[in-house]
């Protein structure tokens, strides 16, 4: 009995806290996501009105998730494939192995209001460290106004979070070459052909438990994604950087659009859950040969 | 995977002979992981070199520049009109408060859970982690609305709980995980001994859970310190803001003095680099414990 009590007590203080601050406000913002409240004064009962406008005719809230797809696709397809081969290298790297691996992490430690504010004046069309860097070797014509045009300006923030997220993911391989048997490493002085064999064949295939677990962080990182967007662009020029987070803020707060904002809220949150518990169900069977 | 390990073996064996020549390669390789490095810190050098310039001294094709003279004086702008040092105290204090509660809580929800027996244990662990999925932008706007209820907007604890209860779900993650590596029977003498729950808990698990402890308040703290969103969300006014914000008060008036803007997001950055390069160790296994485990 006695036991109990006490059981409560270790437990109580952190679970309430974390169902007041984490799932309260989820069940508050479904019941605001079924009105059409602007923030202030009276509001009316809409029904799943905000929820159909979302998935049926709202082409901001698509193209947002369209860019956590483009993000997430620069992400598996560019920054892991070097973050793996860079954890390779690190390995190698004798006795700067340790600084390197903390060097490579310095951006994602780095606040994001400064990386942010940094990166957009890299980008600034009249004195950015990028059209000085084109004018200087002679590509003047290259020179843009990057975070200024509504093609170019997604591919920038994707560069941003690519650069921010790389060791994180050098990281993540690195450790997950540490787990594997040494003696395979004793095969694995950096050398020649069979060197590039041996990773290939063994120690990849070897690694790849790791790299689920990477594809799936970087599947809900992608998909979070806002901070870096909401300081460098704010989702402009006309939302064609805009992610879901930022959106939500921007309707709720810029347009006054507090029910509607709730209701992408909701929705986000219930594309977060459905896409983690798919992808664990579908990695998960074939996991444990490690 | 044994057959495996042998043939590789013997490919080593093999190939041993090869590997004699290969200064080369490792020069190489060297030479492209500081090309890299250096791709990584070069904001980070870019800052902490303009922040030594005048601001004149920024247009021009150059894109790192020797100081005629190191303007220190960007440093003393910086701190009085980006307000550092009210906002370096109210960083302090909101960070404090949150990495010593989050892993006050986490260690007693670990211990809960990794070491009592309970029925609902499972399923309460489990809805914890579910945070772990939830994106913190979510809650913003409801939480807007109750802290306005609450008349907690523009006061630290608007920060501090979520803060803390965002930080719980990988806290305990990494704490029980540690917990479970302990032995069970130490405790078990303690209670022979007469030892209470929360005397086990104080006195003998908190000093074996050290390591774990630390690694939880460096990844909280390095989160934390940074965070922006909730930060620029819930403050209005300027009394609680925290560091991030210096950098905010150079976009009116004072936007044109870019020498004290770049000492600004120097002095922004270089607390959680200095930490993160002191506590690099701590940092990795967390995140590596985190995500393996996540």
């Amino acid at each position: 009995m006695s036991n109990r009590i006490t059981i409560f007590w270790l437990v109580a203080p952190g679970f309430m806290l974390f169902l007041f601050m984490v799932c309260f406000p989820i069940i508050m913002s479904a019941y605001y996501g079924t009105t059409n409240w602007t923030g202030i004064g009276a509001y009316e009962f809409v029904g799943l009105e905000n929820y159909q406008k979302i998935l049926f005719h709202d082409s901001v809230f698509w193209r947002s998730l369209l860019n956590a797809l483009l993000l997430l696709a620069a992400t598996l397809l560019i920054q892991h494939p070097i973050a793996l081969l860079f954890s390779i290298f690190v390995m190698h790297a004798g006795k700067l192995e340790k600084w390197f691996r903390a060097i490579f992490f310095i951006p994602a430690v780095i606040s994001i209001v400064v990386t942010s504010k940094m990166w957009v004046s890299v980008f600034h069309p009249n004195f950015g460290m990028l059209n000085k860097l084109l004018e200087g070797v002679g590509l003047s014509t290259w020179k843009q106004d990057w975070l200024g045009d509504s093609n170019i300006a997604i591919w920038c923030i994707i560069v941003v979070v690519m650069w921010q997220g790389f060791g994180y993911a050098l990281l993540l391989y690195y450790a997950g070459l540490q787990g594997i048997p040494k003696d395979l490493y004793e095969a694995a002085e950096l050398d020649g052909a069979g060197r590039v064999k041996l990773y290939t064949r063994v120690i990849i295939p070897l690694l790849s438990p790791m790299v689920r677990v990477a594809v799936v962080i970087a599947v809900t990182a992608c998909l979070k994604q806002m901070e870096t967007v909401f300081l460098m662009t704010n989702g402009g020029p006309a939302n064609t950087t805009q992610f879901i987070g930022n959106y939500l803020y921007k309707t709720a707060f810029s347009s006054s659009l507090y029910g509607y904002g709730n209701a992408i809220s909701v929705v986000f949150v219930i594309i977060c859950l459905i896409i983690t518990v798919a992808m664990n169900k579908a990695f998960k069977k074939d996991v444990g040969e490690f | 995977m044994e057959a495996l390990a042998a043939k590789t073996n013997r490919q080593a064996k093999n190939g041993k002979k090869k590997d004699a020549a290969s200064p080369a390669l490792k020069a190489i390789l060297h030479l492209v992981l500081w090309v890299v490095a250096l791709l990584q810190i070069f904001p980070l050098i870019w800052l902490i070199n303009y922040s030594f310039l005048k601001s004149g001294d920024f247009f021009g094709s150059g894109i790192l520049k020797w100081p005629k003279t190191f303007e220190w004086n960007n440093y003393v702008n910086a701190f009085n009109y980006g307000s550092v040092p009210k906002f370096l105290l109210n960083s302090v204090f909101i960070t404090t408060v949150t990495i010593l509660v989050a892993a006050f809580l986490a260690l007693m929800l670990g211990y809960a859970f990794t070491r009592m027996e309970w029925k609902l244990r499972g399923p309460a662990m489990a809805f914890i982690m579910l945070g772990m999925i939830v994106p913190i932008h979510a809650t913003l706007l409801p939480n807007f609305i109750l802290f306005d209820k609450l008349n907690l907007i523009d006061n630290p604890l608007s920060l501090i709980l979520p803060y803390i209860a965002f930080s719980l779900p990988i806290s305990l993650l990494i704490i029980s995980g540690f917990l479970e590596t302990i032995p069970k029977s130490i405790e078990e003498s303690a209670v022979m001994d007469g030892c209470s729950v929360y005397g086990v808990i104080f006195r003998i698990i908190m000093p074996m859970t050290k390591p774990a402890i630390a690694t939880v308040c460096i990844m909280n703290f390095i989160s934390w310190w940074n965070e922006f969103i909730m930060a620029n969300t819930f403050l209005t006014s300027e009394t609680f803001k925290t560091l991030p914000f210096s950098i905010m008060k150079f976009t009116g008036q004072y936007s044109s003095n870019y020498g004290a803007q770049f000492a600004v997001m120097t002095i922004i950055a270089l607390p959680t680099v200095i930490i993160y390069l002191l506590f690099t160790e701590q940092m990795s296994r967390g995140i590596t414990a985190g995500a393996v485990k996540g």
